[in-house]
């Protein structure tokens, strides 16, 4: 029997506008595998490594850029880095790069910044990084951010880091227009933003943060790949 | 007289036009349908079959609207359910009632949409891939879509409704 002649022009145009689209795929995918530029990036490792946790020889490495006055950052950082740290990243399945990504709408997230940098020159990051997301509320309103951390960074440590910082300014402004730069080039728009490398291929997650269960989910998923 | 022109006029063919406009409706929504179910399995220039659900579920998630089991059955399962309306609409299958399930199913991300941008969330939308973010845009494109499917379900039935009549 047989179709209706509407019924035979929708399945026709359903056969063209499949075509179209698988068409469409094939012709980026060829783009992809054809232009450097297209290809899946593949991790390009800050020299200094100062801001990274866990071993670099993991199997999985993500990166965040991050913005230490964003709201959503802390919240990322509270609920889901932390729990990452000690599930992945202790026990070596994970490397965990954080890459600045200070935003002009806050305005001492260049400051916090430049603080976490000269911090990890002195193997203090994930100290100062910790103390600035969880007292994130008191120095936003006021800008004071080493009046902020001081309970958790003592007197003398902070001493350290502020002289650092100041022999070393040029640097840490470069170290951080560096991370800025690889974000523009990643098209990164907000903060948090997410990168997993595994297996030679990176591949960015939805922008904005993500619930820890799902993330483990898919770390899980990577491991056993 | 007036018994002769109704005559005349039932007994005249169905014009052709209407039949046309719900074809170009149908196929243009069919599309888009497709579309956003491509954009599911395809993105970061590579297809996902084996792991799509993780980067849906995470932009579904940022919604805060659904348990983590419901966010993780609903990332599997949409993309292929958009892809199947999308074919049974640009085909015909169950027109009228491709029509409803497409219009419900836009009317409930709208809904999903609205709230999440009166809350001041700034996450990804979802729609067409997972690295579009939710604003008036994707409110007004979705909102233009919903018209076109009530549009494409109201002719359905007027259609359907008149070769009825027609042929009884």
């Amino acid at each position: 029997m047989k179709p209706p002649p509407m019924r035979r022009i929708g399945i026709f145009l359903f056969v063209m506008a499949f075509a179209t689209i698988s068409a469409v795929s094939a012709r980026q995918q060829t783009k992809t595998t054809s232009s450097p530029a297209a290809k899946p990036t593949m991790v390009a490792l800050d020299p200094s490594e100062a801001k990274s946790l866990g071993s670099k020889s993991a199997p999985i490495t993500i990166e965040v850029f991050e913005d230490f006055q964003c709201p959503a950052c802390r919240n990322f950082y509270e609920t889901t880095v932390k729990q990452l740290i000690d599930d992945y990243v202790n026990p070596g399945k994970v490397y965990l790069i954080h890459r600045d990504f200070p935003l002009d709408m806050h305005p001492y997230s260049h400051q916090a910044a430049r603080l976490a940098n000269a911090a990890a020159e002195l193997g203090q990051f994930e100290t100062v990084e910790r103390a600035l997301f969880d007292s994130q509320d008191q120095w936003s309103a006021n800008g004071k951010i080493e009046e902020a951390i001081a309970s958790t960074v003592p007197g003398a440590q902070m001493k350290k880091i502020r002289d650092y910082q100041a022999a070393h300014i040029n640097d840490i402004n470069a170290a951080i227009e560096r991370d800025r730069t690889l974000g523009v080039k990643r098209n990164v728009s907000q903060t948090p933003s997410i990168y997993v490398t595994s297996h030679g291929k990176t591949e960015a997650l939805p922008g904005g943060g993500v619930d820890y269960k799902l993330l483990r989910n898919y770390l899980d998923y990577l491991l056993r790949q | 007289m007036v018994t002769s022109a109704v005559t005349t006029e039932s007994q005249s063919p169905p014009r052709a036009w209407p039949r046309a406009l719900l074809l170009l409706g149908r196929v243009i929504l069919g599309v888009i349908f497709l579309v956003a179910a491509f954009t599911k399995l395809y993105f970061n220039g590579g297809w996902h079959l084996g792991d799509y659900h993780f980067f849906f579920g995470m932009a579904i998630n940022s919604y805060n609207l659904l348990p983590v089991w419901a966010v993780e059955l609903l990332a599997r399962g949409l993309p292929w359910f958009e892809l199947a309306l999308g074919a049974f609409l640009i085909i015909g299958i169950g027109l009228r009632w491709s029509g409803i399930i497409a219009s419900a199913l836009l009317l409930i991300f709208i809904a999903a949409m609205t709230r999440a941008y009166i809350m001041g969330l700034e996450i990804m939308c979802g729609c067409f891939g997972n690295n579009e973010k939710l604003g008036p845009w994707t409110l007004v494109r979705d909102s233009s879509m919903l018209v076109l499917a009530l549009a494409v379900t109201i002719g359905a039935f007027l259609i359907k409704k008149r070769s009825a009549a027609i042929s009884s």
